[in-house]
């Protein structure tokens, strides 16, 4: 039946071609689409997850990760001596204007952290040393922004906010949801550099003593008046669900995504469909003979099988050289194995689904027919 | 010996109401193993629909059809397909053959979907082509065939899982007179030699020299069965083979023998 199945579909080779490319195309559009959806996802909350942090303590209703608010740096010592709190650091996250050399402005994420942080640090250190933003003036940034920031290198200096800057380490894969570069830098020098007053902070990072109830402690620190508190986890989730569902963003992905397997289903649909028809006669004398519905069906489930894995292979090759080709436009698109797997049992599904019309053609065909 | 097909009264009526059209009444007749019988008449006569009954591919509205002696009117539609599988092969005009497949091909997916668990499908199906006169073209696909070529590929495949009967549709229709006599032939060496049914529906009267009888079909009624070469009857004057058992609608008013 396999044979029957893929010489009948590879017979007409336009079509098997056009019934490839539909596939192809609906698979390429669903791992770029979600690929990049995960991607921005992991930008909206990469700084959380890559914190040893148990707790990220901020001030109470900020919803999201870029635009917290700050609050007073009285709420860091209070947290800190709090039973079950181990270690507590303070982090400030706010916007300052860099300086470019043609004389424009690009904003910046600038993020301050304790010259001793434990709990969260800049990571895949590709150059130059991460420990030096304790340096007055040191900061890291990713080298994918060297573009936006017309950055060449470390050691440079530059000008954030009216005050200078030097490139001590760099970073790769470090970027932000909001498209501003992150800068890393010592929890001083980021006041200095996004004009923020001098006792404020805007996160504080917890690690729960050993032994003790991190969800628990959360809850009792986001007791305190003006303040959330939240795990790790739960921050995270937080983060990406603000800008996937309140901005519309997700919904933006998918929507397209899912216009991707309509365009798969119609094209798929409308090839198994048309070669159906046009081998009805040789279908009903099998039905003729004796052959049961169940056997032919499966000769066009086979088909829509083979279409799906032609389909899956041509289009997941595409997708990883979309990947890459995308990257020089600082974009991440994360093709993990959850969504292959996920995107191959899609494609499956779709193609069958796309069988239905000919499978119900078949199904109805009367083998009396063949005399007509 | 007992006939493979026994086709009592039987009748079939296409809608209902004001739209319903008589495409068969009372036909009766059988079939026994070995004979080749042709089936006669002009366009609309009801040829095919006697032929669809015959070959279990649509029940009759009245009368019974006993195939092998079973009753298959009582049978559900999904046991259907099982009896014609056990006992009919088909040959048709436009052949009907995959396009995509080889000859050998052709002949082994039928095995297959006639018996899923048929063992050595490509052996039988390539000593099929052997038998009939195709061993060396069965790498072939339809399109690098003549059209007997085809014909035969038709018959090859007609002939998987050993059917007792064969039910041709106007199969030398689309072949050229040498060819459809050299098929018709092949068809009769069948009957022959392997005792299988031939029923073939045709309005090629040369065919009666590869048959043993003729059933003629106007109407919707069977007008006459007689051995081939007998002389026509004239009119509507019944059988005139009275050893095989045939039974016309209008005899059935006038005349209760059989």
């Amino acid at each position: 039946m396999w044979t029957l199945a893929r010489k009948i579909l590879v017979h007409d080779k336009i079509k098997f071609a056009v019934a490839g490319a539909g596939v192809s195309m609906s698979v390429l559009l669903v791992l770029l689409q979600v690929g990049l959806y995960l991607g921005f996802m992991e930008n909206t909350s990469n700084l959380i997850d890559h914190s040893t942090a148990d707790i990220w303590v901020t001030g109470e209703g900020n919803e999201n990760f870029d635009f917290a608010g700050p609050v007073s740096e009285r709420y860091f010592y209070r947290v800190a001596s709090m039973p079950g709190v181990e270690r507590a650091e303070r982090v400030l996250l706010a916007f300052g204007m860099w300086k470019l050399a043609s004389g424009g402005s690009q904003g910046v994420e600038v993020m301050g952290l304790q010259r001793d942080a434990q709990l969260l640090a800049p990571w895949n250190i590709v150059g130059g040393d991460a420990r030096r933003i304790s340096e007055a003036n040191g900061i890291v940034i990713d080298q994918s922004e060297f573009p936006k920031l017309g950055v060449g290198g470390l050691g440079e200096s530059h000008e954030i906010t009216g005050v200078r800057s030097r490139v001590v380490g760099l970073t790769d894969g470090i970027r932000s949801f909001t498209t501003s570069p992150f800068v890393f830098t010592n929890f001083d020098t980021a006041h200095a550099y996004t004009g923020m007053e001098p006792d404020t902070v805007t996160y504080v990072l917890v690690r729960a003593a050993p032994g003790a109830d991190v969800a628990a402690l959360a809850a009792r620190i986001g007791e305190i008046p003006n303040l959330d508190a939240y795990t790790r986890a739960a921050f995270s989730a937080r983060s990406r669900d603000y800008w996937s569902s309140r901005t519309g963003v997700g919904t933006g992905f998918f929507m397209t995504a899912v216009m991707g397997i309509l365009v798969g289903l119609v094209v798929v649909g409308q090839i198994l469909y048309s070669g159906t028809l046009e081998h009805l006669k040789e279908y009903g004398t099998l039905k003729a003979m004796g052959a049961s519905n169940g056997a032919i069906v499966r000769v066009i489930v086979y088909q829509a099988l083979i279409a799906a894995v032609v389909g899956y292979v041509v289009g997941g090759i595409m997708a990883f050289g979309g990947r890459e080709a995308v990257k020089a436009a600082n974009l991440t698109v994360v093709l993990s194995t959850d969504l292959l797997a996920g995107t191959a049992v899609l494609t499956v599904g779709m193609c069958t689904v796309a069988a239905m019309l000919a499978i119900i053609k078949v199904i109805r065909l009367d083998p009396a027919s063949v005399f007509k | 010996m007992d006939p493979i097909l026994d086709l009592r009264e039987v009748s079939k009526v296409y809608g209902s109401g004001e739209t319903a059209v008589q495409a068969l009444t009372g036909a009766t007749l059988q079939v026994r193993a070995g004979e080749v019988v042709l089936v006669e008449g002009p366009s609309g006569s009801g040829k095919t629909t006697l032929l669809s009954i015959m070959g279990c591919l649509m029940k009759p509205t009245a009368g019974q059809v006993m195939v092998k002696g079973r009753d298959i009117v009582q049978l559900k539609e999904r046991d259907m397909p099982q009896v014609r599988a056990g006992t009919f092969g088909f040959i048709f005009q436009g052949f009907n053959l995959f396009p995509a497949l080889t000859a050998l091909e052709n002949v082994a997916v039928t095995i297959r979907m006639k018996d899923p668990r048929a063992r050595k499908v490509h052996v039988e199906a390539a000593r099929l082509l052997g038998l009939v006169g195709l061993g060396d073209r069965m790498h072939h696909l339809p399109a690098d065939l003549s059209g007997g070529q085809k014909q035969r590929v038709a018959i090859a495949r007609a002939l998987a899982c050993s059917p007792p009967v064969i039910l041709g549709d106007e199969p030398t229709a689309a072949l050229d007179s040498k060819t459809g006599l050299a098929v018709m032939k092949l068809l009769q060496s069948l009957a022959r030699e392997e005792g299988r049914a031939v029923v073939v529906v045709t309005h090629d009267h040369r065919l009666e020299q590869f048959s043993d009888r003729v059933i003629r079909v106007e109407d919707g009624t069977v007008l006459s069965d007689r051995p081939s070469l007998a002389p026509e009857p004239h009119g509507r004057s019944g059988p005139t083979n009275p050893a095989v058992a045939i039974r016309t609608g209008l005899e059935v008013g006038r005349n209760e023998r059989q």
